[in-house]
């Protein structure tokens, strides 16, 4: 049983007559990245604040490291909000420090520290200037810098990649990445599918404040997969046994689905493939979506 | 960390990073210069108005004394002197405006060396001058052996009685009469406004850069508040000894300049107004803090803070009614009244004797008021801080004071 480093049950949030969170649960484990999906205004950054203790819930219970967030595990804890901000006319390293002792550290740790990341991000010669100097995505990284600048052992980011070139997109994924391995529980929010497909353990997708979607991303993936192949060659793909209906992808490739009939499996298809001779086949995969078409398929679900 | 840590962490920050805005800069040393250069220009005006006597060219004399039986006027009297029987007659003269003032000498003149001068109108620097010398003269003739030394060192103990107000001013409280309460009132408007006014936008700042959503997931709201006004509290502190030296630079220097050398720091005045501006400090930064929380822009929160700015100054515009009935009616109600009291009182007690029990009344008012404001602000402040983008209406704010679970928001932790 891995050991839950947050737990939220059954929590309400009303904002006035509108529900912004209507009574959902999750846990988050130890050394995971969990990640938060769901549209804008579906409720993320109200669950976000409300495990932060920013806000209260109307009902349900919040805990963070097995109980209510004291001071003190509050210190242990990281937060990069949506909405990024910095002080505007201090010096990086001024406010770095000033930002670390606030969460518990020495002075000259947090000096020492802050130098030292600045440096791992590149940015080692930018401590003396002042933010308002700095280039946006500069500043989005100093605001990453001090969000792990205090060794959290988890860090709350809502949406850390939002106004990232790539290049900075894939320093921060390495940092995010380095720190998981050494141990840091990472809850993310983003829109980014492809990012939650290569890092996130675990997801949770809320829409109109309510629960959509909780599992492993293999797990969610497979629950929405088609009965169907995806397939690239050469070939007569509607004579082969069990497949019902072709439909091809006018996508430059010469790929199509092959949609399966009731108690046929993939297995099968490859089978017949193999034996058939007259079909050259070039690809061969489940059709399971990827998360960008799930999250769509859960909005439109939901639409009404 | 304890929590007083974090208020002690957010204090030295705010103290350290305000002292170097050039704003405070300039507070701290262009007011003292500008008060220099205020001084100097007044000094130059009443150098300019000393040798002027204006409407007045008769002066009647009522002496109940004798020293002026003589009657004699030195042959270089800038003023005629016309010499009656009595006050009464000087009076009469002074209404059907015969004469432009009278000075009446009591019987016991030369013991107490108390004159008065009666006019309608102001008394000119130059007729006080014209009055010594008269007094000098008769002196110089006729005193008897036994008047007291005193009188020769100090032949003229001033009072005059201006019949417009009925005020009465003597020489030796001339300066901290007017000037001390006045120079204490402007020294805690603008100490008080420059801090406070950088408690509000920074406040502002946070909210509308979002730092301040790191920032409560460190510190809670009301430990970010207190912290901040205390080291604003300690900046206005800190301005205020450099402006206490400065002045005291200047009384060293002004022991030169005939006009300052009357002035004192009595030690009541200085106490009551360290207890007032400390509380009123509060008072005004704890509504700023409320303020700023609930603002949408620098801009818009300038203009609140310069409402409630206003409120604080209204006494100025009672200055007549201060100097005239320093006890009366309206002084009483703006001493009652939280907002203006620290400006009363500081006016009251410059032009009479404020009774203990209103004093006490008064403080007790603004120390209750203060708590009550910082409670609700507080309360304000943590509601507002994470509702940015659109600024609550005045229902929702009020929705706030009311209960600490609200429909629009929900507090965060205090």
């Amino acid at each position: 049983m891995p050991e839950s480093v947050i737990q939220v049950e059954r929590v309400f949030r009303n904002y006035g007559s509108f529900r912004a969170v209507d009574g959902v649960s999750f846990e988050v484990h130890r050394g995971e990245v969990f990640a938060m999906l769901g549209p804008n205004g579906s409720g993320k950054t109200t669950t976000m604040r409300m495990i932060l203790d920013l806000l209260k819930p109307d009902s349900g219970t919040i805990a963070v490291f097995g109980g209510p967030l004291v001071d003190a595990a509050r210190d242990r804890i990281g937060y990069l909000p949506e909405e990024r901000g910095l002080y505007r006319n201090v010096q990086v390293i001024e406010m770095m420090i000033y930002l670390g002792t606030l969460k518990g550290l020495s002075r000259r740790d947090a000096q020492q520290r802050s130098q030292r990341l600045l440096e791992r991000l590149e940015m080692g010669d930018q401590s003396k200037k002042k933010i308002s100097e700095l280039s946006k995505g500069m500043q989005q990284k100093i605001q990453f810098a001090v969000t792990v600048l205090h060794d959290p052992d988890l860090i709350i980011v809502d949406e850390p990649f939002s106004g990232l070139d790539p290049v900075n997109s894939l320093v921060l994924k390495d940092l995010l990445t380095e720190f998981k391995s050494r141990g840091g529980t990472i809850v993310m929010s983003t829109h980014q599918m492809t990012q939650v497909e290569e890092m996130a353990d675990r997801l949770f997708m809320i829409h109109r404040g309510q629960q959509k979607l909780y599992g492993t991303v293999d797990a969610i993936r497979k629950q929405y997969a088609q009965h169907a192949i995806i397939v690239e060659g050469r070939g007569d793909w509607a004579a082969l046994p069990g497949v019902v209906s072709v439909e091809t992808r006018e996508n430059g490739r010469s790929s199509a689905v092959l949609h399966l009939a009731e108690g046929v499996s993939s297995d099968s298809v490859l089978a017949a493939i193999t034996s058939s001779g007259s079909i050259h086949i070039e690809r061969f995969e489940l059709a399971v979506p990827d998360l960008n078409d799930i999250f769509i398929r859960v909005v439109e679900e939901n639409r009404l | 960390m304890s929590s007083f840590s974090r208020v002690g962490l957010v204090a030295r920050r705010e103290y350290l990073f305000n002292l170097r805005r050039r704003s405070f800069l300039f507070a701290v040393f262009g007011v003292p210069l500008f008060t220099f250069a205020m001084w100097f220009i007044i000094f130059a005006v009443m150098e300019d108005s000393e040798n002027d006597l204006g409407k007045v060219e008769k002066v009647g004399v009522a002496d109940a004394s004798g020293l002026l039986d003589g009657q004699i006027v030195p042959l270089d009297a800038p003023v005629q002197f016309e010499f009656y029987a009595d006050a009464t007659h000087a009076q009469q003269a002074l209404d059907d405006a015969a004469i432009g003032a009278y000075i009446s000498l009591p019987a016991q003149y030369l013991r107490s060396g108390q004159v008065e001068i009666y006019s309608y109108g102001t008394v000119p620097a130059a007729l006080e001058d014209a009055v010594r010398q008269l007094l000098l003269a008769n002196l110089s003739q006729f005193a008897p052996l036994d008047m007291p030394f005193d009188r020769i060192q100090n032949p003229v103990v001033m009072s005059i009685y201006v019949n417009d107000t009925g005020r009465t001013l003597t020489e030796a409280n001339i300066p901290a009469l007017f000037f001390l309460p006045m120079i204490f009132a402007l020294l805690f408007m603008m100490s008080s406004g420059v801090t406070s006014g950088f408690l509000m936008s920074g406040i502002v700042e946070e909210k509308t850069n979002r730092i301040i959503e790191v920032l409560v997931t460190s510190v809670s709201p009301l430990q970010l508040l207190t912290g901040k006004i205390i080291g604003l509290g300690l900046l206005g502190l800190t301005q205020l000894l450099i402006w206490g030296a400065a002045g005291m630079v200047l009384i060293t220097v002004g022991q030169a300049v005939p006009f300052l050398n009357g002035i004192e720091f009595p030690l009541t005045l200085m106490l009551v107004f360290g207890v007032y501006f400390i509380l009123s400090y509060f008072l005004l930064s704890t509504l700023m803090a409320g303020i700023g929380a609930i603002s949408g822009s620098e801009q818009e929160s300038r203009q609140y803070s310069t409402i409630i700015s206003l409120l604080f100054i209204i006494p100025f515009f009672f200055i007549p009614n201060f100097i005239a009935e320093p006890n009366g009616t309206t002084a009483v109600v703006l001493t009652m009244i939280p907002f203006t009291a620290p400006m009363s009182i500081l006016f009251r007690i410059g032009f009479g004797v404020v009774p203990p029990v209103q004093m006490v009344a008064s403080l007790l008012l603004l120390f209750l008021t203060t708590f009550g404001v910082a409670l609700a602000s507080a309360r304000v402040f943590k509601w507002a801080v994470l509702h940015y983008g659109r600024r609550p209406t005045l229902w929702q704010v009020f929705g706030v004071l009311r209960a600490s679970r609200t429909a629009e928001g929900g507090e965060a932790r205090l």
